[in-house]
């Protein structure tokens, strides 16, 4: 499959990449990884005038703690560096579970999550273990910047609140208030180079008598975009599980069957997802527990 | 720009080619430097037969725009024989039936090369994952498994 013919920008600086937006607006794209971006191009679903590559802007590609007052994560942060740094191990565990889920060691390699989160699939791994991080966005044209919580960035499959002159410079997870612990699990006909039927990822904090402060539950690939289970992270919240084993979080993963529309498609049924909202909620409730346990 | 002059180090040489900004590492590999080793399959990022080191990663060179990679070094398949000597990973591929069509074969050395320069001795589990973004469709994998083991073995 070859390339469409579009013409090339390599700005060394952020400023001059916002220029170049600001000048062509929807007629370019933003090229970062090139892992969703080059397949479209060949298979003809856009076709751009304009590729601004962000692949020289440098300072771009790191997640940074900032004492105390959460972790920054630049655009460019690859998943296979996500999923090994050992920052994101420690601090965002559950992102780095997506991360090391997302297609194959090959294009995880060159994968980006700011490719991912502006591309919004629904069945995009990075994008339930930010939800229940509580990322925010923030968003930079020539005109200056604007922050977004991801909740409210996603409109539907592909598509963002992002506006065409502008670019996802940072993603911002806040510090968490208390023990805490996360996981994820993605679940798929295959174990690699695989679209989600259904994955889960969950969050628990909790306060000093190990009662649940908060829960926060995302589901994937069983809405237009990722979604918070709301009603079963109503039902965790306060209540104090005997331990990992707790059919307590069985019963969150029910509740978390309403919050979801999954569809049937080639992959598997409606009735078959729901059933793995069920057990996968529970699973990643079950693990985020268990490791709290663990530490405190 | 619609052109661009890029240095493209491969295989420790360097090159400098003018090329189209449409057009992949992979094409640029094959038809440039006629470095027909890194193959086209899917083109989609999917198979892995395009696979190449990029700096050490592997990488499928089908989804990289040959302008992207200017002035980083490159590993293809032809980079890892010396002289007339195979490289231990090329050898063990033949010794244990790891190589049928062939098809594949540049791409899963070269991910199995990554992963053994990071985990020298790994498990079967970690030798599935690390091959995983490389399709095969004539040897189901066991004999491939079995050659990159039998490196780590040896080291």
């Amino acid at each position: 499959m070859l390339l469409p013919k579009f013409d090339y920008h390599l700005p060394k600086s952020l400023r001059e990449a916002c220029s170049l937006l600001d000048e062509f607006g929807a007629k370019a794209k933003v090229l970062a990884g090139g892992t969703d971006l080059l397949v479209n191009l060949k298979r003809k679903t856009i076709s751009p005038e304009q590729v601004v590559s962000l692949n020289k802007v440098k300072g771009l590609d790191e997640a940074t703690a900032k004492k105390g007052k959460g972790i920054v994560i630049g655009p460019l942060a690859t998943a296979a560096y996500l999923a090994e740094n050992e920052l994101c191990r420690a601090r965002m565990l559950v992102l780095a579970e997506g991360a090391g889920r997302l297609g194959s060691p090959l294009i995880r390699n060159r994968a980006t999550i700011g490719g991912n989160v502006v591309t919004a699939r629904p069945a995009s791994d990075l994008a339930p273990p930010l939800m229940v991080l509580g990322a925010s966005l923030i968003l930079k044209s020539k005109e200056g910047e604007r922050e977004v919580a991801l909740e409210k960035f996603f409109k539907g499959p592909g598509k963002t609140s992002i506006k065409p002159k502008e670019i996802l410079t940072q993603i911002f997870i806040p510090e968490s208030d208390g023990p805490s612990a996360s996981a994820y699990l993605k679940m798929g006909s295959r174990k690699t180079l695989e679209i989600s039927l259904v994955n889960v990822a969950s969050y628990i904090e909790v306060g000093p008598d190990l009662a649940i402060r908060q829960a926060r539950i995302a589901l994937g690939a069983v809405a237009p975009t990722p979604v918070r289970a709301k009603a079963a992270e109503k039902f965790l919240k306060g209540k104090k599980p005997g331990g990992e084993n707790d059919p307590l979080f069985r019963e969150a993963g029910r509740a978390a069957v309403q919050d979801a529309k999954p569809i049937t498609d080639h992959r598997g049924s409606a009735e078959y997802r729901q059933a793995l909202i069920e057990i996968l909620t529970a699973r990643t409730l079950a693990s985020a527990y268990s490791q709290i346990m663990k530490t405190v | 720009m619609k052109k661009m002059m890029i240095t493209l180090k491969v295989n420790e040489k360097e090159h400098d080619l003018v090329v189209a900004v449409n057009r992949t590492l992979t094409q640029v590999l094959r038809e440039d430097l006629r470095l027909t080793g890194t193959k086209q399959g899917c083109s989609v990022g999917d198979c892995g037969s395009c696979t190449v080191l990029l700096n050490g990663q592997p990488v499928n060179s089908c989804l990289i725009l040959a302008v992207e990679a200017d002035g980083q070094e490159i590993t293809t398949i032809e980079g890892l024989a010396r002289d007339e000597q195979l490289h231990p990973i090329q050898q063990a591929f033949v010794e244990h039936g790891g190589i049928q069509c062939g098809f594949c074969t540049p791409g899963m050395i070269l991910s199995a090369k990554a992963l053994l320069d990071k985990n020298p001795q790994p498990t079967e589990r970690e030798i599935r994952e690390g091959i995983s973004g490389n399709l095969c469709r004539c040897t189901g994998y066991q004999k491939i498994v079995e050659s990159i083991a039998s490196v780590g073995k040896n080291e």
